[in-house]
């Protein structure tokens, strides 16, 4: 990766991905991070509670159902402290988007969604960088 | 049907996207490292939902109109066995070589592949053994358990199962019924319970 790379991805927006199904955290995180966004992971609402103190995402895409605490006990843990501001996303197997709405989400994908939907949905609330996709790997 | 639908979403999602991901990466770096964790990732993604399908189908068959099935003797142990080799479960068999009970051979291997899988939760070792019961033969699995009502109403199992089973156990309950048996949770596993096989006449010179 060279310098400009780096500079860049440093930039880059932080989305925080929070699913229980680790091949949905997996899959959805490859996407976003071909995309040039940078991603973080939790595979509950207590673990997304800890990323979001620790790297500030910008974006938050979130599970409904999910074990030890779930997408809404989530979402009305985080409006009631000083991150309310972070708009989520929620991306569900459970297609009523009435159920998003009721968290007060930003917006609501049904699995299984297009990935150019995810990419649209992002790129309203945080939009990726400029200069075009670095994988992180490459 | 509601949580069987949504039990399919998860997995269909990422062969879709896997598979999609895949068709856009350049043909050279299809046979690279992310060519091959998206590989991986779709068949993962395609197994499981071949698990759940399959379970699905079974146990509404033998709800609606039943299958025929072939009853005969089945040793025990021997199955147990190679079902736990097969399916990587550290299990303690200790069940008596000879005894065998009447069940149809592929219905069978299909609960107890589920019971396996169940009390071991990938990584906990089993415990398998023979308990008296004037029911017929009953077989105690010893290991993880399931949360009460989950034998009855998958929902209460275990959703999103990233191994394809949120079906298995509600499955495997339909069987045991199909075989004149029942099948019961309990605080350190399962309780399953099948007709034991005719006893051997005597042998003919």
């Amino acid at each position: 990766m060279s310098s400009l790379d780096v500079a860049l991805r440093r930039r880059s927006p932080l989305v925080l991905v929070v699913d229980d199904d680790p091949d949905i955290l997996e899959a959805v995180c490859d996407i976003l991070e071909g995309e040039g966004y940078r991603v973080a992971r939790a595979r509950n609402g207590r673990e997304a509670l800890v990323r979001v103190d620790e790297e500030r995402p910008l974006l938050i895409l979130l599970d409904l159902m999910m074990p030890v605490m779930d997408g809404p006990a989530f979402a009305q843990a985080l409006h009631r402290r000083e991150d309310h501001e972070i708009p989520i996303v929620v991306i569900s197997a459970d297609g009523d988007p009435q159920k998003a709405a009721a968290l007060g989400a930003r917006g609501f994908l049904a699995k299984p969604f297009d990935i150019d939907a995810l990419l649209a949905e992002v790129a309203s609330l945080a939009p990726a960088p400029a200069c075009g996709a670095t994988r992180p790997d490459a | 049907m509601g949580f069987v639908a949504h039990e399919l979403r998860n997995p269909l999602s990422t062969a879709l996207w896997s598979a999609e991901l895949l068709a856009r990466l350049a043909p050279e770096d299809r046979a690279g490292a992310r060519g091959e964790k998206l590989s991986n990732m779709c068949l993962r993604a395609l197994q499981r939902l071949r698990l759940l399908v399959e379970d699905h189908f079974l146990s509404e068959r033998l709800d609606v109109d039943g299958i025929p099935f072939k009853v005969e003797p089945v040793r025990l142990r021997e199955m147990v066995e190679l079902l736990a080799g097969k399916n990587g479960v550290t299990a303690t068999v200790a069940i008596d070589e000879a005894l065998a009970v009447r069940a149809d051979r592929g219905l069978l291997e299909r609960a107890l592949e589920a019971l396996l899988a169940a009390a071991s939760q990938g990584k906990t070792p089993v415990q398998v053994e023979v308990s008296p019961s004037s029911e017929g033969v009953a077989v105690r699995f010893r290991g993880a358990t399931t949360p009460p009502g989950a034998l009855e109403v998958p929902n209460k199992g275990t959703p999103s199962d990233p191994t394809g089973r949120a079906l298995s156990l509600y499955m495997a309950t339909k069987v045991a019924q199909a075989l004149g048996g029942a099948l019961t949770s309990s605080e350190d596993g399962y309780l399953l319970t099948v007709p034991p096989a005719p006893a051997a006449g005597p042998e003919t010179p």
